[in-house]
């Protein structure tokens, strides 16, 4: 029998490339969908025309992480051999303002989640995606699996809360629950507005002559950004391994926002102090510190390795980009 | 010109953007709620921010989501509205079936936390709620009236007969101005896919164009009163201007099946849908509603508005933005899918 999946946020960046990851690998994947007016399904547009591959090998439901009976009897009748935890509301500069609904849809979305599980008779092994996030303020350099959590925005909060519960449900329950403490990860389907795809998407704008300008916030910020297939792919792994355990899957280096501006410009041929420039109301409130991840675990046990860099990565990123907007 | 303000829910919809632009041409500063997705989601929104004539610095997207209450009395409070318009909802009767708690928490609650954040504000907004034909559901009466009693069939209905009588009850309870507008069915090139007009308009540009053979439908017997959306958007406006909040029904007064709607939209291609149409019984509602036509005389009388374009025009003016747009997405001029 083919193995199953059943994916939340399967709309999102990880959830499209994690997608098309398992139906190579012969999974029948299923996908939750939020209801909206519009099909606004960009990501998976290539599956989603596919009559070999949708409503067949790949099947997506109406469900919201708010409604528990919807989820239940979804989960219930799919009964997936792998559930991977990919939605929420991930946006950390929103999570200020939409707090309430973060929380609902991040926190608690995950316990409902975990609830439906525990009752399962033959519960699926559960990847679920927490975040670098969770560290906010951390007492190390590099942070690890062992790293106390210290968040500092709603968003990083409410993925404190569902890692520490995936965490109870495998201990008290037996579950196998995997968190993936993912930083950064970037990709073309990247939303366009987090900061790595507005600049390339800037960058090859200008180059083309549609734009003039990009305001930034604080360009000295600093990340640890890996490649989004990089990354689905460990979340894959991550759940093969016989035992449920935590990893942190990062790249291990830091780079500024000032770096992805050098890099996007130099890639596009185009002079970033021409067209480049700081605006205060872009800065965020409580910002980070900048969090780097030690992901030797993942390496050591699962063998997990990147197969690109970060000048790889912005190189396809706005690659990508001059593709696109060439294509109008 | 108005130097007034307005909110607007659901503005990334058929009728919010449609309101969106008229409010914005009335000289309104117009504020929509968006809910954040990973995807942009304000395409209907477009035309405002590519036509010249839209006065774009006016218009002001937020986040929020009628499940986050904490978020609308924040929003509310910051924008001190003249008249908020409540369009959001999870708006599909089918997949009311399928997502009956969510349904329920937006369709229904969400009313109840937008007017207790008008309320708490202790700002006075007029207030629109769109109601619905689908609150009649098993018909008392035909045609259906303001004094028709609702029977619902779908948690979708339910949730829309629960709005309404919590708006009219802050209206009576707090005094505010507070209308139904109670809406037939009315559709446009902005309606969903998944709708049944849009989706036989749609699947008749994409046969026509040899892009596509079948097109799978549920019961062709099912009767609706159809009119043009882009007209019923200026009736909310209208009922808004009134000395006192009420509520109306908004309709054509006509009746057609969605055989008919196939007549129309396959003759404005020259092609015979019989060839090319196919019964699934997955499409058929779990409890079907009866003959919906809505008398619209009170409205007409009070507001002075009347529908104007009807069925055969409105299913060929869809028909006509169905192809256009297949056809300048064909030739690389649009890229959206949509």
């Amino acid at each position: 029998m083919m193995p199953s999946a059943l994916i939340t946020g399967i709309t999102g960046q990880d959830g499209s490339y994690l997608a098309e990851l398992l139906l190579s690998k012969g999974y029948v994947v299923h996908g939750l969908v939020r209801r909206t007016s519009s099909l606004e399904r960009s990501r998976l547009r290539s599956l989603y025309r596919n009559p070999e591959v949708y409503g067949k090998t790949l099947q997506l439901h109406y469900c919201d992480l708010e409604d528990a009976t919807t989820l239940r009897r979804i989960i219930t009748k799919i009964s997936p051999s792998e559930l991977y935890h990919l939605a929420g509301q991930s946006h950390v500069g929103l999570s200020f303002e939409i707090a309430e609904s973060t929380v609902d849809s991040v926190a608690v979305g995950t316990l409902r989640l975990l609830e439906i599980i525990r009752d399962l008779s033959a519960p699926p092994r559960v990847f679920h995606a927490a975040s670098s996030e969770i560290f906010g303020r951390p007492s190390s350099m590099p942070q690890d699996e062992q790293t106390p959590m210290a968040p500092v925005n709603p968003y990083g909060a409410s993925k404190a809360f569902a890692t520490q519960l995936c965490r109870i449900y495998r201990e008290k329950y037996g579950i196998h629950i995997v968190n993936g403490i993912l930083y950064n990860h970037e990709s073309p389907r990247r939303g366009e507005n987090f900061v790595t795809r507005k600049i390339c998407r800037a960058a090859a704008a200008i180059r083309l002559c549609l734009q003039d300008e990009l305001l930034l916030g604080d360009t000295s910020a600093q990340r640890d950004w890996g490649d989004a297939r990089d990354y689905v792919r460990g979340m894959w792994q991550a759940l093969q391994h016989p035992t449920a355990e935590d990893f942190v899957f990062a790249t291990g280096i830091l780079h500024s926002v000032r770096d992805v501006v050098d890099r996007a410009f130099s890639e596009a041929g185009v002079d970033p102090g021409r067209h480049v420039r700081q605006d205060d109301r872009l800065l965020r409130g409580a910002e980070s510190t900048s969090l780097v991840g030690n992901p030797v675990k993942a390496e050591r046990v699962l063998g997990w390795k990147r197969e690109t860099d970060f000048d790889g990565l912005i190189r396809w990123m706005v690659q990508a980009e001059l593709a696109d907007l060439k294509a109008r | 010109m108005s130097n007034k303000k307005a909110l607007v829910t659901g503005i990334t919809g058929q009728d919010g953007s449609y309101l969106a632009e008229l409010l914005l041409e009335k000289g309104y500063e117009v504020h929509g709620i968006i809910r954040r997705a990973s995807t942009f989601n304000t395409h209907r929104l477009d035309s405002i921010y590519t036509d010249p004539h839209f006065p774009k610095h006016k218009l002001f997207l937020h986040y929020g989501d009628l499940a986050d209450a904490s978020n609308l009395s924040r929003l509310i409070g910051k924008i001190q509205p003249d008249e908020v318009y409540n369009l959001a909802a999870q708006s599909h009767v089918r997949v009311s079936f399928d997502a009956p708690e969510y349904t329920t928490d937006i369709t229904a609650t969400g009313t109840v936390r937008l007017l207790e954040s008008i309320r708490e504000t202790g700002i006075k907004p007029r207030f629109y709620q769109a109601s619905s034909s689908e609150m009649y559901g098993l018909v008392q009466e035909v045609p259906q009236k303001e004094t028709t009693p609702f029977y619902p069939r779908s948690p979708y209905g339910c949730a829309k007969v629960y709005s309404y009588w919590v708006t009219v009850n802050y209206r009576e309870s707090y005094g505010m101005h507070a209308s139904n507008g109670i809406l037939f069915n009315h559709e446009s090139p902005r309606r969903g896919e998944t709708f049944v007009t849009r989706k036989i308009t749609r699947a008749a540009a994409h046969i026509k164009l040899g892009l596509q053979d079948k097109l799978f439908m549920g019961n062709l017997d099912s009767k609706r009163d159809w009119g043009y959306a882009k007209e019923y958007v200026e009736a909310m406006w209208l009922m808004l201007q009134q000395p006192e909040g009420d509520d109306y029904v908004v309709a054509t007064n006509e009746t057609h099946t969605i055989r008919e709607c196939l007549d129309v939209a396959f003759a404005r291609v020259g092609l015979d849908w019989h060839k090319h149409v196919e019964i699934d019984p997955r499409y058929y509602r779990p409890a079907e509603v009866d003959l919906l036509i809505g008398d619209y005389s009170k409205a007409k009388k009070k507001l002075g508005w009347e529908p104007k374009t009807k069925f055969k025009e409105l299913i060929e003016l869809m028909v006509d933005a169905d192809l256009k747009l297949l056809s300048d997405q064909l030739a690389g001029k649009v890229r959206r899918a949509e």
